[in-house]
């Protein structure tokens, strides 16, 4: 007991430390950005409650540390920081009087990103089901879509994992059917009451489709089917349905 | 059985047709995008006024290079990954040490998705203790794993001040998932819900308490019934 508690002692330590080494290592170089509004708020903290203590003048410039979720912790040139919401950080100019653009989380994103990723809850087989995917879209319409599950049931539980493509039939719209195709595996370990109870790999292909629906910043909520056709080792194939509903959110 | 072979393909047609058009649209796009490169790099027309000696002199044109700036990435730190550890209330097996690894995505100011994975113990059910000698279940069935999926909402940010000099932002938190919990030799579909509390005294690393409970149908000890599995942990956390 006690050797296992100075491994697991020893284990967080070093994940500590793994933790730790980005935030200590050195000095980076930062994007200055110039004031072209008549002034940039600063906010004490990184959400639309914080006051404001500071204010940065026209053509004042300030360095842009880092970002957090729609917020920018950035430095003026006295040395004091704060943070600017994304709506005054897109006032701003780069030196050369370029306009300062980036990738805002909004209707615009929606239809095109290059990045999305989702939880989900549902069935698969009739048993409950929780997953979650990511996705790297190609372009507006055509994404590569992985997404791993675990099915807990009465008779089996188990694990599924997809690989797929997804074509989104109208990307624009706040309402977005989609489908998708693909192929995956599914590892079942049936409960030991039952007969033939050894666990199982065995290989899927599916066909799908949903819904998407935009809700607000880089939030959307999807539903799905998906038919998936199990090619088992036995003379019968098998069919499970999934479905499933969850949020997700792109970037 | 053939029949559904049979749709399963010719759903695949269907959908590799508009995909299919996608493809096409994206490399149209590329074919553009070389297009105006090439515009661009081509030298500009020599003009037909600066050959003509009759005409006056012209004023030199400034032949300066705009400046190119070159734009750093701005570094985004919404990933906070850490340990906790804690108390975990299995219901009929005891309360127990419970420790844990977080990792949470901050999708807006307001919404976060986390992950967690923790382990613990369960103890003697009192029917074991009063029973003598029966064992429930063995050593390695007591071991108690969850792991969970979860979203969660700040619902009251603010600041939180030591003395006169320092503030550190801070949030309570609602936080609410699904999961699985391994136990007594099963995986059970979990629920869990509960509330936190976060402070930042450093950009780079955060402060957590949190209260969950984690409901799963349990017939371990005759009826099926719901259990609630009570937890509360602190924990320390890194943003990336």
């Amino acid at each position: 007991m006690i050797a296992r508690l100075r491994q697991a002692a020893l284990a967080s330590l070093v994940l500590l430390g793994l933790l730790l080494t980005p935030a200590v290592s050195g000095a980076r170089e930062y994007l200055q950005l110039f004031v072209a509004q008549p002034y940039l708020e600063l906010h004490t903290g990184p959400g639309r409650g914080y006051p404001v203590f500071n204010v940065v003048p026209r053509d004042g410039s300030v360095d842009v540390l880092f970002q957090r979720t729609d917020w920018f912790k950035v430095r003026t040139e006295h040395g004091v920081e704060g943070w600017a919401s994304q709506q005054d950080m897109l006032g701003m100019v780069l030196a050369d009087g370029s306009p300062f653009r980036f990738s805002v989380g909004d209707r615009a994103g929606f239809g095109a990103h290059r990045y999305e990723a989702g939880l989900f809850a549902g069935a698969y087989g009739g048993a409950n089901y929780v997953s979650g995917y990511a996705s790297l879209s190609f372009n507006s319409q055509l994404a590569l879509e992985a997404a791993l599950g675990q099915f807990l049931g009465k008779f089996s539980n188990g694990v599924t994992a997809d690989v797929g493509l997804t074509h989104v039939i109208a990307p624009e719209a706040r309402w977005s059917p989609f489908l998708t195709l693909g192929v995956g595996e599914v590892h079942v370990e049936p409960k030991a009451t039952l007969v033939q109870a050894a666990n199982r790999t065995e290989q899927t292909a599916y066909v799908g489709g949903g819904v998407r629906y935009y809700l607000t910043r880089r939030f959307f909520v999807r539903g799905e089917y998906k038919a998936h056709y199990v090619f088992t080792k036995r003379n019968q194939n098998q069919e499970a349905d999934e479905w499933k509903l969850g949020f997700a959110f792109f970037y | 059985m053939e029949t559904g072979i049979r749709i399963l393909l010719l759903t695949a047609l269907l959908a590799a047709l508009p995909g299919c058009a996608s493809v096409r649209e994206w490399y149209q796009q590329r074919a553009e995008r070389r297009a105006a490169a090439r515009a661009q790099s081509a030298p500009p027309p020599v003009s037909e006024s600066s050959q003509d000696e009759s005409a006056p002199p012209r004023v030199i044109e400034p032949e300066v290079a705009r400046r190119k700036v070159k734009v750093p990435r701005i570094s985004s730190s919404n990933v906070e990954m850490g340990l906790d550890y804690g108390a975990l209330s299995i219901e009929d097996f005891g309360t127990h040490p419970v420790y844990g690894i977080t990792t949470a995505y901050h999708i807006t100011e307001d919404f976060f998705f986390q992950a967690e994975v923790g382990r613990s113990r369960g103890g003697r059910t009192s029917f074991e203790t009063l029973s003598g000698n029966i064992q429930l279940l063995t050593e390695s069935e007591r071991r108690f794993t969850y792991y969970d999926l979860s979203l969660g909402y700040n619902f009251l940010p603010g600041e939180a001040f030591l003395g006169r000099g320092i503030a550190m932002t801070n949030a309570f938190y609602l936080i609410g998932g699904i999961g699985g919990t391994d136990f007594a030799g099963d995986t059970k579909f979990t629920v869990n819900f509960g509330a936190g509390y976060r402070v930042v005294p450093a950009d780079w690393l955060a402060l957590h308490v949190t209260v969950q409970d984690r409901v799963f149908q349990s017939s371990l000890l005759g009826a099926t019934k719901l259990t609630n599995n009570l937890e509360a942990r602190i924990g320390t956390t890194v943003f990336f």
